[in-house]
């Protein structure tokens, strides 16, 4: 199971440094993720790879044996695309065993791996259909089975789950994770939805202006962000400079909204905060309060839906914070 | 380095550039460079210009062209634009068979349809003469005022279609928001939908236009004495006196230069006129009172049945019996007997040449429209300009351009098929870029990532998957290169030669001769050679929309 390493890669349009001096590691089997908001050069290095954009400077290695000059269609990728891009013109099945007939597999074989893959994402007896009469959700299992079937050394997503529903996308995420993780095959996922990386990745890479800004674990980058900017791009924070709460220290820290309590459920230990309440919103499961300190900050807080707790706009409340999870950020 | 994304279409671009090189740019170079060289062929001179310009024949050539034009411009777009929103908008009977009807006008041959307004209008005309007998006097409709009635009956689909198509696009948000601000509908339409449509009718003008100036046919049957650029390029090429490549140049020079000059002030007029409207359903067909109704559907019925009666009136006149000009009101079959008697050679050359020139067409139009579409590179661009150029080219400035470049030197093509087949080709080229362009563009580039990716190189991914994604508008294209290479004059009249004439030049040669039997004869069989590829197309097209 290879790995893929990518050295010093660098690629410009006009005068958009699309991706920057770029070194990163990917280990064999690893499912791991290229996060960030649109623009920051996830998909210009995930088309690197696939061999659909040239590297500027730097390289690119599976294993040992350096990939980025051979032709994409000879570099063994599986990938699926954004909108499937599932071949309209042939079946289902003709959409699986298409990469078999270009690697010229006997038919009999073929047919055989085309029945499996279509098991494997659940789509057994769809192979005569049409693409047009799928929905989105089966696209897409057949642009995966696709991807699978040719036993890639390296499976490309490109935003797959970006066109389907909310719930969908929830269920059809942890589907991708199981099979990658059935398989083995290494994977290189790439998405804007902080949520959805966290759930699906072993690592992920958190991308901005063409740079890495932090690669890492979920609940490190998460937990641990070492900037600003991954600070507030993997979720509401509190970014507060120290003496905003009270603090001694010149540095900017992070403050999780869940890392606050009214100061009547939280230990005794927990530094406490006046202010009064500027606004309530309930989101179901979780109500968003933003309180507004003595010293006029608006500090952000988050608790599990309480009913038995009445806040209102305009409430004096004292707040408690775990400072263990206080995180200075750079 | 070339990198491997580059490979094909680079080597596209590369052979497309050598062909449109060697069969369009190097006669219009040799064009230019007769009209610029002194007699011996030595120096540069200016003085055939001057010379040209000088004459006040001439003089009179280019504002008479550009007058006819601009004439026929303005009264198509005045009609075809109500038209237009009345087919798109208003509760009109019958809305397919008048769009299927309007656009049977682009395949029939104009120079017919003024063939037939002369046997029916002309001097001693059936309606002149009928007319005459109940003492009304309708006046020559040779010249300007007859080329300018050809022209406006045959040439408004080119504004009604896209102003058709513009007026379904625009979003009814756009409508509401407006009225809902407190405009009138009257002023909606004013302020809001026609400048939104502005482009698509100025564009659909613009073609028009060009027709116009390039057209040789309708102003040959005609003009008489008046002057026609095309017409008298013509003339001074293969004139009875001797031939002056010259004085010819020096027209077709200019003709190109109006075409060009043309284009270009469209194109910086509408680069600041783009509007993008999404709408995600065809506006709403408005509720207006019966008068309204009625007077738009009498509207649109008679200038789409005006427009056909033309061609009706040749395929009768065909069945008739003609002695010399004169004709006698009895059922026959002489003048098809007549025509195939003499010879079958010119059908067959045309069947022959059409297929010939609509098959290369596709097979060098589509890889080009292929390219210029996806890769937005330098070489692309180029390639799509130059592609483009035979458009502001008319065919007879082509055609002369041919015979000076191949009839010596390194590659002779003179009296034989190719140079026929080749000129086509070459006139056909932008319209197939076009439209296989504008296929590519609703293609998801990610398909072809997809083929990519899972092993195919980007020859068989475009062979595999984006060809037969393609392959209905590729049939629909090389149908209709087909039907209007079949019905091509003016280049054809330049470069036919001996055995290889086409029913085309059957029916000029007719013409200059006063056979007006085999005329009809064959302008019968053009309208039936065009018209059946163009049925089974409808047809097809139908069932495979029904069938998917």
């Amino acid at each position: 199971m290879s790995g893929i390493v990518i050295k010093d890669a660098s690629r410009r349009f006009g005068s958009v440094q699309a991706v920057d001096h770029v070194d990163l590691t990917v280990e064999g089997g690893e499912f791991f993720t290229l996060l960030g908001p649109s623009g920051c050069g996830k998909t210009t290095l995930l088309r690197m790879i696939a061999g659909f954009c040239e590297l500027d400077s730097g390289e690119i290695l599976f294993g040992d044996t350096r990939i980025d000059r051979l032709s994409a269609h000879v570099r063994n990728i599986g990938m699926v695309f954004q909108n499937y891009a599932v071949f309209p013109n042939l079946t289902v099945a003709g959409n699986v065993a298409y990469g078999l007939m270009a690697r010229r597999v006997p038919a009999d074989e073929s047919a055989r791996r085309v029945e499996e893959a279509l098991a494997l994402v659940q789509l057994s007896g769809f192979g005569e259909r049409k693409p047009h009469q799928l929905s989105g959700g089966q696209l897409q299992r057949v642009a995966i089975a696709r991807a699978l079937v040719i036993r890639p050394q390296v499976l490309l997503f490109d935003e797959p789950l970006s066109n389907l529903d909310a719930r969908l996308r929830v269920s059809m995420r942890g589907e991708i994770r199981a099979l990658q993780k059935s398989l083995g095959i290494t994977a290189i996922y790439v998405t804007h939805d902080q949520e959805e990386a966290m759930s699906v990745s072993d690592r992920i890479a958190l991308m901005n202006a063409g740079k890495l800004e932090q690669v890492g674990v979920p609940a490190d980058i998460y937990r641990k962000p070492a900037s600003r900017f991954a600070a507030e791009f993997m979720g509401t924070t509190n970014l507060l400079e120290a003496r905003q709460l009270g603090l001694a220290a010149p540095v900017w820290v992070s403050l999780r909204p869940e890392a606050l309590r009214f100061a009547d459920e939280a230990p005794a230990d927990w530094p406490r905060l006046q202010g009064i309440v500027a606004r309530v919103e309930l989101l179901g499961p979780l109500t968003r309060i933003d309180v507004t300190l003595g010293s006029g900050t608006v500090i952000r807080m988050a608790t599990l839906d309480a009913p038995h707790r009445a806040v209102a706009v305009g409430d004096a409340v004292t707040l408690a914070y775990e400072h263990a999870r206080l995180t200075v950020v750079p | 380095m070339i990198g491997h994304q580059q490979r094909l279409p680079l080597t596209i671009a590369a052979l497309g550039l050598l062909f449109l090189g060697v069969f369009l740019v190097w006669p219009l170079v040799n064009v230019f460079g007769a009209s610029v060289l002194d007699s011996e062929g030595q120096s540069f001179t200016l003085a055939n210009y001057v010379k040209m310009l000088g004459r006040p024949f001439y003089r009179a050539a280019i504002v008479n062209t550009l007058g006819i034009g601009a004439a026929a411009t303005v009264i198509t777009t005045v009609l075809a634009v109500p038209l237009a929103f009345s087919l798109a908008r208003l509760p009109i009977p019958g809305k397919a068979a008048i769009l299927a009807l309007a656009a049977m006008p682009l395949v029939l041959p104009s120079f017919v349809s003024a063939y037939a307004i002369v046997l029916l209008l002309g001097n001693s005309g059936l309606l002149t003469v009928w007319l005459k007998g109940i003492g009304l006097d309708i006046g020559s409709i040779y010249g300007a005022s007859g080329i300018v009635l050809v022209y406006t009956l045959t040439l408004y689909p080119y504004v009604l279609l896209p102003t058709v198509a513009a007026f379904k696009a625009v979003d009814v948000s756009m409508e509401e928001a407006a009225q809902n601000l407190g405009s009138s509908p009257a002023r909606t339409v004013r302020t809001v939908i026609l400048p939104i449509v502005l482009p698509a009718i100025l564009a659909g003008a613009l073609l028009v236009f060009i027709e116009t100036l390039e057209n040789f046919g309708v102003p040959f049957v005609l003009a008489e004495d008046l002057p026609i650029f095309a017409v008298e390029a013509f003339k001074l090429f293969i004139g009875e006196t001797a031939p002056n490549p010259a004085s010819a140049g020096v027209l077709a020079t200019l003709l190109i230069l109006t075409t060009v000059l043309v284009l270009l002030i469209q194109r910086h007029f509408l680069s600041s006129r783009r509007f993008a409207t999404n709408a995600r359903q065809t506006p709403p067909i408005l509720k207006v009172g019966p008068g309204v109704r009625i007077v738009a559907t009498v509207y649109c019925w008679t200038i789409v049945l005006l427009a056909l009666v033309p061609f009706f009136a040749i395929v009768v006149l065909s069945f008739l019996e003609f002695r010399g000009p004169v004709l006698h009101g009895r059922f026959s079959l002489d003048n098809f007997a007549t025509l195939f008697a003499r010879d079958m050679r010119p059908l067959a050359n045309t069947l022959m040449f059409a297929s010939a020139a609509a098959l290369c067409t596709g097979l060098i139009g589509v890889p080009i429209g292929y390219v210029v579409t996806r890769w937005r590179t330098g070489v692309a661009t180029l390639l799509d300009v130059v592609a483009t150029l035979p458009f502001a080219v008319a065919g007879t400035v082509l055609a002369i351009g041919f015979v000076v470049s191949f009839n010596a030197g390194p590659v002779i093509l003179t009296g034989g098929p190719l140079i026929l087949v080749l000129a086509y080709t070459v006139r056909k080229i932008p319209f197939a870029v076009r439209s296989a362009g504008a296929i590519v563009h609703q293609i998801d580039p990610s398909l072809e990532e997809a083929s990519i990716s899972l092993g195919r190189s980007p020859l068989q991914t475009f062979l595999r998957i984006v060809v037969p994604l393609m392959l209905g508008g590729i049939v629909s294209g090389v149908v209709l290169t087909w039907v209007t290479v079949a019905s091509e004059l003016s280049a054809t009249v330049v470069l036919y030669s001996g055995p290889w004439r086409t029913m085309t030049v059957v029916m000029f040669q007719a013409l200059e001769g006063g056979g007006a039997g085999i005329a009809t004869a064959a302008a019968s069989t053009l309208i039936v050679v065009t018209l059946i590829p163009v049925a089974l197309l409808y047809r097809l097209v139908r069932r495979y929309e029904l069938g998917s």
